[in-house]
């Protein structure tokens, strides 16, 4: 709990009462943070001082947090997490969309939303490298390799185009359209049923249990993850 | 009276043709003369149909054998080329009737059909204009007078498209009203869910925080997270009170229990409960009212509030009572930006928020709401930088009902 250590966190919230118990949360777990009530005063902070990861509400006085989200991935890097509601569900995935890295539904557990902040920060710390490993699966990325505990999968082109963006995020909740624009390219964005297709058979041959599937986890409604079990 | 017109037509007519028959007889032959009796028996098949005109014309022959045919003033007859005379006269009277009679019917059913068709077509413009079938229907039965099988079933189904048209725009219609006020009812919802969620979220973040024995907070994060959800508890109480009131206010159950107040009265009590004897300065006359004092001071406490909530800091808000021999009138002025022109009815809408979409947007509706039922209104009166005022008016009631003897 405290490898926060002192990381910058940036909260972005219209409501005041939010703003305060989030930070004081924050502070608590070890984290230094700022906060910005509007989406001009969000990108002002995270120019001033680039935080090490972003909490973003949906819905901000001046502009709609996707628009913040985007704005902010044309020059930073910092994870972001959305603050989303229930109606809010195609805001949530336009932000994710936009390059959000994950989300919580408010009202949200403090717990929940700690364990996410550090999945995501961790996440950014350790660039994917050539090969991933996670649960006994080994991926090759150069070389287009992967086996399970030693034993070679054999995988379709998009198999592994899936396999590899999904590894390479590890944690990170990859939409749909995401997906479907870096595996089948952008014209397939919108045909979800091909990737669900994929997933099954993916799973089929990386999974231990393919009916409980421990590598790609679904995100009902939105996308999916690349989990490492030993991590997570 | 016009039973008998056609008896007295068809005396006149003989009698007419009978004298001048007798005026012409000294210059021509008072045989060839006979034909004269046809201008009788015309006019009246005309007018009045065969009916009348067969015995006109009977008579005529009649009258010009007792008259002219010798033997004179007997209906018998010396000359058997009279008798021939007279039955040519007779069946060309008859025949000339039967033509007249026959062309006049013609003549009738002709403008008939005619008056029909142009009702017809008026009444195909009326429904297609929207008119009312059933007024349509009664008209018909009047104009047409007697049965008419062919033209009432066009009529029928003339009237049954209007009917079905009818119907089917009230059925858009009562669709489009549900459509509308499904949009409201979603966007009241998404504004309810927010306002409820809002400091739900506060609370349970603050609670998860405290609960949470990893996190470090010093006395003083404590005492903030403890605050946090001492104010938003009581806002997530104050916001359930307002929906419930809003909703008994729209459902028109406030159920007001009316006693005689004197409005200053209840004023510089609101103003005293509030805390905001400080800022808030009461003046002016002194009127009574019948009114629930806990209503119409929630109404007083929610004009205030927002009258604050807009001044700057420090700032007074001013309450200037008046009244005329109907109404007692408090106006509450603040000194805050104001509200533009457009905006001042809006602000009464539930879950309208000015441009800082500060407060969950309930206040000013309920305040009208308990105004209206208290026989009461409030309204705002605003120049934009000029600060705002929201008036509320009540029925005044006479003193000396508060003071019996």
């Amino acid at each position: 709990m405290t490898d926060a250590a002192g990381q910058r966190i940036l909260v972005v919230d219209d409501e005041p009462q939010i703003l305060r118990a989030l930070g004081t949360t924050l502070r608590g777990a070890g984290y230094t943070v700022d906060t910005a009530a509007t989406a001009e005063s969000a990108l002002a902070a995270a120019a001033a001082h680039p935080p090490a990861g972003v909490i973003l509400d949906l819905v901000l006085p001046d502009g709609s947090g996707t628009d913040v989200c985007r704005e902010l991935r044309s020059w930073s890097d910092a994870p972001v997490i959305v603050l989303s509601a229930v109606g809010e569900e195609k805001e949530k995935i336009a932000a994710l969309d936009a390059g959000a890295d994950d989300y919580v539904m408010k009202p949200f557990s403090v717990d929940e939303l700690l364990a996410r902040l550090r999945a995501v920060l961790r996440r950014t710390a350790s660039e994917a490298g050539p090969v991933i490993e996670a649960g006994g699966l080994r991926i090759d990325v150069a070389d287009r390799l992967v086996s399970r505990d030693g034993e070679r999968i054999k995988l379709t082109p998009h198999e592994f185009g899936l396999l590899r963006v999904l590894a390479q995020n590890p944690g990170k909740l990859l939409t749909h359209r995401m997906l479907l624009r870096e595996v089948w390219g952008p014209s397939y964005a919108d045909e979800a049923h091909y990737l669900h297709v994929y997933v099954s058979h993916l799973r089929a041959k990386i999974e231990r249990d393919p009916a409980h599937p421990e590598l790609i986890v679904t995100e009902p409604g939105a996308g999916y993850r690349f989990v490492d079990p030993a991590t997570s | 009276m016009t039973r008998l017109a056609p008896l007295a037509g068809s005396v006149a007519a003989v009698t007419i043709a009978t004298l001048l028959v007798w005026a012409l007889e000294p210059v021509a032959p008072n045989l060839s003369l006979g034909v004269l009796y046809v201008f009788a028996v015309l006019p009246v098949a005309v007018f009045c149909g065969i009916r009348w005109s067969l015995p006109v014309a009977i008579a005529s022959m009649l009258a010009f054998n007792f008259f002219f045919l010798p033997p004179t003033h007997t209906f018998s007859l010396r000359d058997s080329t009279n008798w021939f005379a007279l039955a040519a006269y007779s069946v060309t009277a008859v025949v000339v009737s039967e033509l007249a009679a026959s062309s006049r019917r013609r003549a009738q059913l002709a403008e008939q059909r005619e008056r029909e068709a142009t009702f017809l077509a008026e009444i195909a413009r009326e429904l297609l204009a929207g008119a009312e079938p059933e007024g349509i229907e009664r008209r018909v039965t009047e104009v047409l007078g007697r049965p008419r099988p062919q033209i009432e079933s066009g009529i029928r189904a003339l009237i049954d498209v209007a009917s079905d048209r009818r119907r089917l725009e009230e059925e858009a219609l009562q669709a489009e009203t549900f459509r509308r006020a499904d949009i409201v009812k979603t966007a009241l919802l998404r504004a309810v869910s927010h306002d409820l969620r809002s400091p739900l979220t506060s609370i349970t973040t603050a609670i998860g925080a405290l609960r949470n024995d990893e996190l470090v907070f010093t006395d003083a994060d404590r005492r903030e997270l403890l605050d946090t959800i001492a104010v938003d508890s009581e806002r997530l109480a104050r916001l359930v009170a307002d929906l419930l009131d809003l909703s008994r206010l729209e459902a028109g159950s406030a159920d007001p229990e009316p006693e005689v107040w004197s409005l200053d009265e209840l004023v510089n009590d609101v103003v005293a409960d509030l805390g905001l004897s400080e800022r808030v300065e009461v003046a002016g006359a002194s009127p009574f009212v019948n009114v629930d004092p806990v209503q119409v001071q929630r109404v007083l406490a929610n004009l205030f509030e927002n009258a604050v909530k807009f001044s700057p800091p420090g700032a007074h808000v001013h309450a200037n009572i008046t009244a005329t021999r109907k109404e007692a009138i408090v106006r509450v002025v603040d000194q805050g930006p104001g509200l533009p022109e457009d905006q001042l009815e809006r602000v009464f809408e539930p879950f309208y928020r000015g441009p800082d979409r500060a407060g969950a947007g309930l206040g000013l509706a309920i305040a009208r709401g308990f105004a209206a039922a208290n026989g009461g209104r409030v309204w705002a009166e605003s120049r934009p930088g000029q600060g705002a005022t929201f008036a509320l008016a009540l029925p005044v009631v006479e003193a000396r009902v508060e003071l019996p003897a």
